[in-house]
């Protein structure tokens, strides 16, 4: 049972970060954070996609640790070794991706490592674990029998079913991160209202969302983060949505963008090389059309789940659609296929790059090499030149500046983040594509390699090849591309000529109506 | 992380190294050898070289499939089949093909059986193991059916000269191996299998035709299982339903041994080579020494063994190695 | 998909089963006799043992091909100490812990060393060969009667093998639904990585599933022995093969998370035990019982993978 409010006038911190900092591969992620949860109040962590929330996450709930900094959790000093710690001390989780198996019904998911048995006996005393179950989804206000395989459950029963898990584990402080973006609007309500409920019991919440009318409705205080750095703290009533807005994504301007270079081709009136007509698929996206022309960036903005990269990859032919066409230099595609689209001259780095962009085993040779092979030999058994490759290989590391200590035959698992990413840029640079979509092609790199990927993409377009970007950090974008299209919910809602380029607007475009401070 | 100690440093050098295998042939040899001389002489070897070539033809499909991270438990089924069929054709009352033909014959089929394993594997998205586990035994029952469990006698000259003149087998064989090899490590093909073998999506998305080249894995395993019929049912002058029926543990033990790991991505004919080596040479040393069967088995199970630690071993170390 | 249809995909080797009784029914009333169908229970008695062995395996995404090789060195043993004059009882109890040794032998690689079950399982297959080999030193071992007592004693009109797999399923099925450890092993197919983080002991859990792999397979040679009376150098050969395919016939995956033992690998087992058993009692040519059987295999496999699809 959650703890009884303490009486007290002044609250006390029930959480409280200091100067936390984190680092991967020498770039800085989380610098100096610092701030408080008080007990019993719920506290908004907004920020954009890349501030470093996930990271912060990860560092509360025990799956990484702090390079330096101090946690406090009820006055004790917290530094949780792996994510059974971080339960034992009171701190829950509700994930995005959800911690539950599919496979087992709920009662079994909330009890797995603690099933009641009866004294000295291996088995599980089914009905007390289904009673404790059923009173738990009572307070979740869940009503289905425990029994039930998870499998068969839809995002915001599996939410709750998580928040039972929670409570079961007597959580003094529950983490909310992204709780809405798979959730439908009767369900998103029955969540706020349990979330009431679990305050008035005295809960101490921690709420994560880009829906930022949510948070103006549900939070007592705010904390904006953006770029690992805490920018601003204090109450929500403090903040206006246009305020908070500009907060996340202010920022100092450096020289992070190469200068443009003159477009020899320009943007308007360049011989169009993607069409996308009317593109449709139920659920992801709804009658989107586009064109990209020769020497073109074309960047597309938007929230996570809006459909860019589902997009992307129906263009690809990695997903399918059902109304619409896609045309490539003016020839309708009927059979699309990533082995027909390449034929065509497009590219596509895909979003992870892990899974689908490298053969993380391979050498990073055989990765540089492995778009290109049909250009060194003839398919599948004409003899291959090892020479023509290898000096293919050569001349595509030093255009992507690939570092020059790793070696060709390294496997590109041991290479940095920045090091992969150009390993996959240079695979689909060998082909001198005339499309090149590249879904968010700086995730998690560092500010110089980053530099140095902007200047390729650039140098492409330059070269005549049409690029769309597409990317959920806004400034990249607008230092990069010449034309920004928004994409919220599957649908495109804005279009902004470089002369137009302006934060905000992006940024209300994508968060849509979710910005209105509902009553 | 702490440098390696230099015991570990040997240790790993050993690990990783290509050779690992054939050394320790070598090293066996040199034990063996001064206890029973005849290891060296020239008719073992000739043995030895003799015994070898079917199960190394085999072990080269079996490693292709590997690279691709599959398995196929069919081959000695193929074997058998491969081999009652073609000698039916070349008796009188089935037809009295001459050898080439019916060489041919056999080298269709395997490569069929191989063909129908890939489509239900790729096509119908069935775990390898599965398959080729229903296929061994649909295949080796239809071979015993066929035959009645009887085996063939009487073949002609002409092909078992094939299996039993060593240096026509060894021309087969060194033939198809160098084809594999070339295969593997100079064409399109070859790094598209490698590619399949590590991330079948990464290799999707870069425009490789994965199901193609999972297909073309198992018909070449196919084709190798028939072209090892060939020379086996030649050397033993007999076409029998059972034939090579104890040969799977010991093709797969082989390819493993060697460094062709059973999750995909790596894997070469020569290592293949030099596991299969090993294994012959271990039974033929162990025959000589007198040694009953059971030894010889638990021998090769003990080296089994010794291999899968080698493999953990190798994967370890791998991911520590510093960039 | 609708409820129903769930239901009736779930249900595919049910049906299936039936199928084949009522096709086999068809082709010879005495198929459907009592005697017989206590028959297939019989037979299958030694199969499904092992194959409940597998479907603990299975589940966490592993595979134990040592099984065959296990019965045949636990019967030698026995055997060789039946000759010797050791009384029967004896001989089974160290039948079992030599079963279980093995299993702890492929436990230790497994989940300590970590090295793939495929290849473990393997080395201790060829293991367990040699030595059944040289225990019974090649030759056929004939046992004394009290062991085929074993196979034979009735009791409620099923033969004790019968009595001893429905005791194993019976166990089994409590294990893996009514023990922590059982729903955990399910937790761990699913997805190793993600039961370590949730705090379940995997490294415990697959220690003990190749044990009780192991356990069944001395349990199956037990039953074995018991029918046959005797240990050929083939004793047990290629049995690890069924036992999978009754596993997977039965609705339990290769990649782990999913199975049962009841109602599925009982299913599984009965399925190709009947496969056979109706094809002896139609008089059918016995070149096609292992076709047929392959053939059943394959469409169940085929079921179980369009069911998977559709989840």
């Amino acid at each position: 049972m959650p703890p009884t409010p303490t009486p007290s006038t002044a609250s006390k911190e029930l959480l409280s970060l200091r100067d936390v900092e984190k680092a991967f591969f020498g770039v800085r992620v989380l610098k100096g954070v610092s701030f408080n949860v008080l007990e019993g109040g719920m506290l908004g962590l907004v920020g954009e996609n890349g501030a470093g929330k996930s990271t912060l996450v990860n560092i509360l709930g025990g799956n990484l640790k702090p390079d330096s900094g101090t946690i406090h959790f009820a006055n004790a000093l917290y530094a949780p070794r792996n994510p059974q710690d971080a339960a034992h001390c009171g701190l829950a989780f509700i994930h995005q991706e959800l911690n539950l198996f599919p496979n087992l019904s709920i009662a079994e998911n909330i009890f797995l490592t603690r099933f009641p048995c009866a004294s000295r006996s291996p088995f599980i005393r089914r009905s007390l674990m289904h009673e404790r179950t059923t009173a738990l989804l009572r307070q979740v206000g869940l009503d289905i029998p425990p029994d039930r395989i998870v499998q068969g459950l839809s995002s915001g029963e599996r939410q709750l079913v998580e928040i039972a898990k929670a409570l079961s584990l007597e959580a003094r402080l529950i983490v909310f991160d992204e709780p809405t973006t798979s959730l439908s609007e009767r369900e998103t309500a029955r969540l706020f209202n349990l979330i009431a409920q679990l305050r008035a019991a005295g809960l101490t919440l921690v709420y994560i969302s880009h829906t930022l009318s949510h948070v103006f409705q549900l939070c007592d205080d705010l904390v904006v983060l953006r770029d690992g750095e805490v920018v601003a703290s204090g109450a929500t009533s403090s903040f206006t949505p246009d305020k908070l807005v500009s907060l996340m994504v202010g920022r100092t301007l450096t020289n992070l963008f190469p200068q443009p270079k003159p477009n020899t081709v320009g943007s308007q009136g360049g011989v169009p090389v993607l069409e996308v007509r009317d593109v449709s698929q139920p659920g992801v996206v709804n009658q989107v059309s586009l064109t990209l022309h020769q020497g073109e960036i074309l960047g597309l903005a938007g929230l996570m789940g809006s459909g860019r990269s589902e997009l992307a990859r129906m263009i690809f032919g990695l997903a399918p659609f059902q109304q619409g066409a896609v045309r490539v230099s003016g020839e309708v595609i009927h059979q699309l296929s990533p082995r027909n689209q390449i034929r065509r001259g497009m590219a596509f780095l895909t979003e992870d790059r892990h899974r689908e962009g490298l053969c993380l085993d391979g050498s990073v040779a055989d990765n540089l090499a492995l778009v290109t092979l049909p250009q060194h030999g003839q398919p599948p058994l004409g003899w291959l030149s090892l020479e023509s490759v290898r000096a293919a290989v050569s001349r595509i590391r030093s255009v992507v500046r690939l570092d020059t200590k790793a070696n060709d035959t390294q496997p590109v698992r041991t290479l940095s983040g920045g090091n992969q990413q150009k390993v996959v840029l240079g695979k689909w640079l060998l082909s001198q594509p005339k499309v090149l979509v590249l879904d968010e092609p700086t995730r998690g790199i560092d500010v110089g390699a980053k530099f140095e990927i902007y200047t390729l993409i650039q140098d492409h377009a330059a070269q005549g090849a049409g690029v769309l970007v597409i990317s959920s950090e806004i400034e990249e974008l607008i230092g990069l591309c010449d034309r920004i299209l928004v994409m919220r919910q599957g649908r495109l809602v804005d279009d902004l000529p470089r002369a137009e380029f302006n934060r905000e607007r992006i940024l209300s475009a994508a968060l849509g109506s979710s910005l209105e401070v509902t009553a | 992380m702490k440098p390696l100690s230099k015991a570990n440093n040997l240790l790993l050098r050993w690990t990783q190294s290509e050779y690992l295998v054939l050394g320790l042939t070598i090293l066996l040899v040199l034990a063996v050898a001064p206890f029973t001389p005849e290891l060296i002489s020239t008719g073992n070897l000739r043995n030895i070289l003799s015994y070898m070539l079917p199960l190394f033809i085999i072990a080269t499909g079996m490693t292709l499939v590997m690279i691709t991270g599959g398995i196929d438990l069919s081959v000695t089924s193929i074997i058998a089949l491969t081999s009652v069929i073609g000698a039916r054709l070349m008796s009188h009352d089935g037809g009295g093909l001459p050898s080439s033909g019916a060489v041919l014959v056999m080298l269709t089929l395997g490569a069929s059986v191989g063909a129908l394993n890939g489509a239900a594997i790729t096509m119908l998205q069935l775990p390898a193991f599965i398959v080729t586990l229903a296929s061994m035994m649909f295949v080796s029952g239809f071979a015993v059916w066929l035959t009645q469990s009887k085996n063939i006698y009487g073949l002609p000259e002409s092909f078992l000269a094939l299996g039993q003149r060593l240096p026509i087998a060894l021309a087969l064989t060194a033939a198809l191996a160098l084809a594999a090899h070339l295969i593997l490590h100079r064409t399109v093909a070859g790094r598209w299998l490698y590619a399949v073998g590590i991330n079948p999506t990464a290799a999707h998305i870069s425009g490789a035709p994965v199901r193609t080249i999972t297909v073309s894995a198992y018909v070449a395993s196919g084709f190798c299982a028939a072209l090892a019929s060939v020379l086996l049912t030649g050397r033993l002058e007999t076409a029998s339903p059972v034939l090579g029926r104890e040969l799977l543990l010991d093709i797969i033990g082989a390819t493993a041994l060697g460094g062709t790991s059973l999750f995909g991505g790596r894997g070469k004919i020569a290592w293949t080579l030099f596991g299969v080596l090993f294994l012959t040479v271990l039974d033929n040393a162990l025959n000589l020494l007198n040694l009953s069967q059971f030894s010889i088995t638990l021998t090769k199970g003990l080296v089994i063994l010794l291999a899968a630690v080698l493999d953990a071993l190798r994967v370890r170390f791998h991911i520590h190695t510093p960039a | 998909m609708n409820r129903f249809h769930q239901r009736l995909i779930e249900l595919a080797p049910l049906l299936l089963f039936v199928a084949m009784l009522a096709f086999f029914g068809a082709q010879s009333p005495k198929f459907l006799e009592p005697r017989n169908l206590a028959n297939i229970v019989a037979q299958a008695s030694s199969t499904g043992i092992l194959a409940v062995g597998m479907t603990f395996v299975l589940l966490t995404a592993g595979v134990d091909l040592s099984v065959g090789a296990i019965m045949f060195v636990a019967a030698a043993v026995a055997g060789k100490m039946a000759t010797a004059g050791q009384p029967m009882p004896f001989a089974l109890v160290v039948m079992l812990c030599l079963s279980l040794t093995f299993g702890g032998v492929n436990a230790f690689f497994t989940a300590q060393v970590r090295v793939a079950p495929f290849i473990v399982t393997l080395g201790t297959l060829f293991i367990g060969r040699g030595l059944g080999l040289r225990i019974t030193e090649t030759r056929a071992l004939n046992l004394p009667d009290s062991f085929l007592m074993l196979g034979s004693a009735r009791f409620l009109g099923l033969p004790l093998p019968a009595w001893l797999f429905a005791c194993v399923l019976v166990l089994a099925h409590v294990v893996l639904t009514r023990t922590p450890i059982g729903r955990q092993i399910f937790a761990l197919g699913h997805d190793s990585e993600k039961a370590k983080k949730a705090g379940i002991p995997t490294t415990r859990i697959l220690v003990v599933v190749y044990l009780i792999s192991g356990l069944c397979a001395g349990l199956a040679a037990v039953v074995t022995l018991g029918q046959l009376g005797a240990v050929s150098p083939k004793f047990g050969e290629q049995k690890e093969f069924a036992a999978i395919a009754a596993a997977v016939l039965g609705g339990t995956s290769l990649f782990g998370g999913r199975g049962s033992v009841l109602p599925g690998t009982l299913l599984g087992t009965l399925l190709i035990q009947t496969i056979e058993n109706g094809l002896v009692v139609m008089n059918a040519n016995p070149y096609i019982y292992p076709m047929a059987t392959a053939t059943v295999i394959f469409a169940a496999v085929l079921l179980e993978s369009l069911r998977r699809r559709i989840h």
